[in-house]
């Protein structure tokens, strides 16, 4: 059979977790490629961009105008009558707490990053399966450009998202119980002020099962969204951000508002998977449900996952043992010490707070759990 | 017998916003289109209608598909 290249690691899916595992993996030697069925990096974007300045610090990833959009020195969490608890960070420190990253310009910049370490990328092109092979390497398959193609890799790395099919082949990835995935939408806006701030409205009457948001971007533009629990309300996030726009508290802010960009997504209010690894394969990202389940955010802990997938398998792949399981299951417990802890910690917050059964209670409890959470001394502050 | 009958999905490409949440919610393995929704060239079986829900512009329709017999 033709192979169409040998690799140590075979990322599939170039989003942030995908591009810093590849950058890792090529940093340390390890032959990699990237392949992605999309035609264009950071596109369609299904998300708002928001990420502390210790999430691209602890990843290594150095500010760039290439990709920061705004600067966030603060939050401003809301109730659903417009009462605000606020944490302007500015008067501690002119440094900011976190940026809006431009996600087209921010997933195009780190798998440049990649490329520039030395790994290579494949766009336009599907993986579709794999065949373990003896002696501790497996057969890819690729779809590209309508021919397929065979590589031979020792590691697959699942960064596909949530739709991951690369878990699915290992049985690793089920699909989100609906109650656990939130439907979001936002638009991308001209014409609405902002703070410097991350400004978040909780409260049922505006977001049922989950919150509004108005955050900065660059050039004056803002994004305006919001996600619901479709267990919880009749109508879609588009109705209901429609109604926010125009109905709630905020809405004078919105007068003058000019759509520039639609996007949505499902975004997992879930556990992390309880088993991230098999025969040839972890998940990252995503994939691996690695997304803070109270705020939906899930850059930080690509990130963190992509870090930590990669110097496992530098550490691990030039000793020359089997990929098998057993040895794979190594990166799960590193990252259950290091992330695992504290995200299935916030998973139970968040599964206590769905169980609330009066709604009005349920509207105060997330108040309070998004006004303490950003607060100097809380536990969740740099998750 | 399926304890729900099967069910024909319908995208509205006009209102699709390609966000991929009617298959991250689908517990049916590879029912996809082209253009990463749900399938809309076969019938579910399943019929949970979770797609039909979580999507957020409400692109997604149905109506009952071919039970067992006519595609016999």
């Amino acid at each position: 059979m033709k192979i169409d290249g040998d690799f140590d690691v075979v990322v599939v899916g170039s989003g942030p977790a995908g591009a810093t595992t590849a950058r890792s993996c090529a940093e340390g030697g390890l032959r990699t490629l990237v392949v992605d069925k999309k035609q264009e990096l950071g596109s369609p974007i299904q998300c708002s961009g928001a990420v502390s300045a210790n999430a691209l610090r602890s990843a290594g990833i150095a500010l760039d105008d290439e990709f920061l959009s705004a600067s966030v020195h603060g939050f401003s969490v809301f109730d659903g009558e417009g009462e605000e608890s606020l944490l302007d960070l500015r008067r501690a420190s002119p440094e900011p707490a976190g940026y809006v990253v431009d996600r087209r310009r921010f997933d195009r910049h780190l798998m440049r990053t990649a490329q520039q370490a030395g790994a290579e990328a494949w766009l336009k092109a599907e993986a579709l399966g794999h065949e373990p092979q003896d002696g501790g390497t497996t057969l890819l398959r690729i779809r590209q450009f309508g021919a397929v193609r065979t590589v031979r890799t020792r590691v697959i790395v699942g960064a596909d998202g949530l739709q991951s099919q690369v878990g699915r082949w290992a049985g690793l990835t089920t699909r989100i119980r609906l109650p656990e995935l939130a439907s979001c939408l936002q638009y991308v806006v001209d014409g609405v002020e902002t703070r410097g701030l991350l400004e978040i409205v909780t409260g049922s009457q505006w977001a049922p099962g989950g919150y509004a948001w108005l955050f900065p971007k660059a050039n004056g533009q803002a994004e305006v969204g919001l996600g619901v629990s479709r267990t919880m309300t009749d109508r879609d996030a588009r109705w209901h951000l429609e109604r926010f726009l125009r109905e709630s508290f905020l809405r004078a802010r919105f007068a003058g508002m000019r759509i520039l960009e639609v996007q949505g997504g499902g975004v997992p209010l879930t556990a992390p998977l309880r088993r991230q690894y098999d025969d040839h394969i972890i998940l990252v990202g995503d994939a691996a449900r690695h997304v803070n389940p109270i705020t939906g955010g899930g850059i930080h802990t690509a990130l963190r996952g992509g870090i930590l997938a990669g110097a496992f398998l530098r550490e691990v792949l030039p000793t020359g043992e089997p990929p098998t399981a057993d040895l794979l299951r190594g990166y799960q417990e590193r990252w259950e010490g290091d992330f695992g802890k504290a995200l299935r910690q916030l998973y139970t917050v968040r599964s206590a707070l769905n169980r609330v059964p009066d709604v009005d209670r349920q509207d105060r409890e997330l108040h309070q759990v998004f006004a303490n959470y950003f607060r100097p001394g809380s536990p969740y502050r740099y998750i | 017998m399926p304890a729900r009958p099967p069910t024909m999905f319908d995208v509205d490409w006009n209102s699709c916003i390609q966000c991929g949440a009617c298959v991250a919610v689908c517990p049916l393995p590879g029912f996809t289109s082209q253009f990463d929704t749900i399938a809309t060239h076969r019938p579910c079986d399943v019929s949970c209608m979770a797609c039909e829900r979580i999507c957020p512009v409400t692109a997604i329709s149905s109506e009952p598909g071919p039970d067992d017999d006519q595609l016999a």
